[in-house]
């Protein structure tokens, strides 16, 4: 038995095939998603979902959405996501950093919400892109 | 006659930018399919929904000269608006400032919020996302239904309506009976409560489905702009033709005059000496 994982983003489609058991990462936790999971609608937050195929796991960075499970057909949209091949290892820890000392500095609560939805951000896809 | 040949450089040439831009946009506007088809499979597409408040959304086009699909859309929405009558009256949202200027011609009052301007950078999903929240902000809604022009093919506008529940609807009609009765089946996670969930969904689904509807609305108007420019081109050119050959005659003509007035000149002062 195995599942069926469509992750979609506005303007691409970033994953369609059957994977063996998917890790999500939402508000309340993590959520483990094993064939034949009862039908579940949850919101992701900004985070890391990993994805176990063939034996084989992937992390992807997905910047908040939502998953649904239905019959061993998981869809999750998300307003964005990347892939941990997609990512640059080096880059994404060069943001994090970055992010990070702009959120020590920022002053305002609009420019700390920015900036802590930019360091959320970056601590995803550098997680994503150190995992697999 | 020149000003017709230039109308006519002219014409041809917004049909090519026209050709170009649909180009890039299709791509997207397919792309975007994908993305609101789980809301469909999850909650259904139910028009017929019971709803007080009905907000009519119009997606317009910013500027002019795409043939008739900001007047179809107009037309569409004001059957939707009469349709759509319950104890309250419906009110128009509008995007774009074709759909603006017609529909602020009869219908002012009802009008509660206008956006124009969205096509000065590309579509995308941020911007979408941010007119929408406006909108969630400014507008009280049951439903929002979304008039656009759907892309079949570049001779092809299939108007369409897209309907959106409030998270107040989809709670009342996940109960038993209800319209969204498969909701009910599926546990909730990832909030401080159910509604909390549902309102993000909601929003969610609202998002996409403008983002979408926009993007259809885009390639409808550059293929709309395609055919009616190159209607235009051939237009003129039929009436360069006709203005030539009515230049030649009338040169011809007044070349035969003037011979004519020579000649009997020349003959009555030969009659003469």
């Amino acid at each position: 038995m195995v599942l069926s994982l469509r992750v979609m983003a506005p303007n691409r489609i970033v994953w369609n095939s059957e994977v063996g058991e998917i890790t999500l990462s939402t508000n309340s936790g993590q959520i483990g998603i094993l064939p034949n999971h009862a039908p579940l609608l949850t919101a992701l937050d900004m985070g890391v979902s990993k994805i176990r195929s063939g034996g084989q796991w992937s992390a992807m960075a997905s910047m908040g959405g939502f998953a649904m499970i239905d019959n061993n057909r998981v869809t999750i949209l998300v307003n964005e996501a990347e892939v941990s091949d997609e990512i640059d290892p080096i880059e994404a820890q060069k943001d994090y950093e970055v992010a990070q000392m702009e959120l020590a500095k920022a002053e305002g609560r609009k420019r700390k919400i920015e900036a802590n939805l930019a360091f959320k951000r970056a601590k995803a896809r550098l997680e994503a892109s150190t995992i697999s | 006659m020149k000003s017709v040949k230039s109308i006519q450089k002219i014409t041809k040439a917004m049909k090519m930018v026209a050709a170009s831009k649909l180009r890039g946009v299709q791509v997207k506007a397919e792309n975007s399919r994908g993305f609101w088809q789980p809301f469909v499979a999850l909650l259904g597409d139910h028009p017929d929904i019971e709803s007080k408040k009905n907000v009519i959304l119009t997606i317009s086009s910013d500027r002019g000269l795409c043939g008739g699909i900001n007047s179809t859309s107009v037309k569409f929405s004001k059957a939707m608006f009469t349709l759509s009558a319950s104890e309250e009256p419906a009110k128009y949202v509008i995007l774009g400032e074709k759909g603006k200027v017609q529909l602020q011609r009869d219908s002012k009052k009802n009008i509660q919020m206008v956006v124009t301007d969205i096509q000065k950078m590309p579509i995308n999903f941020t911007q979408i996302s941010m007119i929408a929240d406006e909108i969630l902000k400014n507008v009280e809604f049951d439903t929002i239904k979304i008039i656009y022009n759907k892309f079949g093919s570049v001779v092809s506008f299939l108007p369409s309506v897209a309907t959106i529940p409030s998270p107040e609807v989809i709670a009342r009609e996940s109960e038993a009976g209800g319209k969204l009765e498969q909701l009910e089946s599926y546990e909730i996670e990832g909030g401080d409560s159910k509604a909390e969930v549902l309102q993000n969904l909601s929003e969610f689904q609202f998002a996409a489905m403008l983002f979408n509807a926009s993007l259809e609305n885009a390639c409808s108007e550059q293929g709309a702009r395609m055919s009616a420019m190159d209607s235009s081109t051939r237009n003129a050119s039929e009436m360069l033709e006709k203005l030539t050959l009515k230049y030649n005659r009338s040169r011809q003509a007044s070349i035969t005059t003037e011979l004519i007035e020579i000649i009997s000149g020349a003959a009555a002062l030969e009659a003469a000496s």
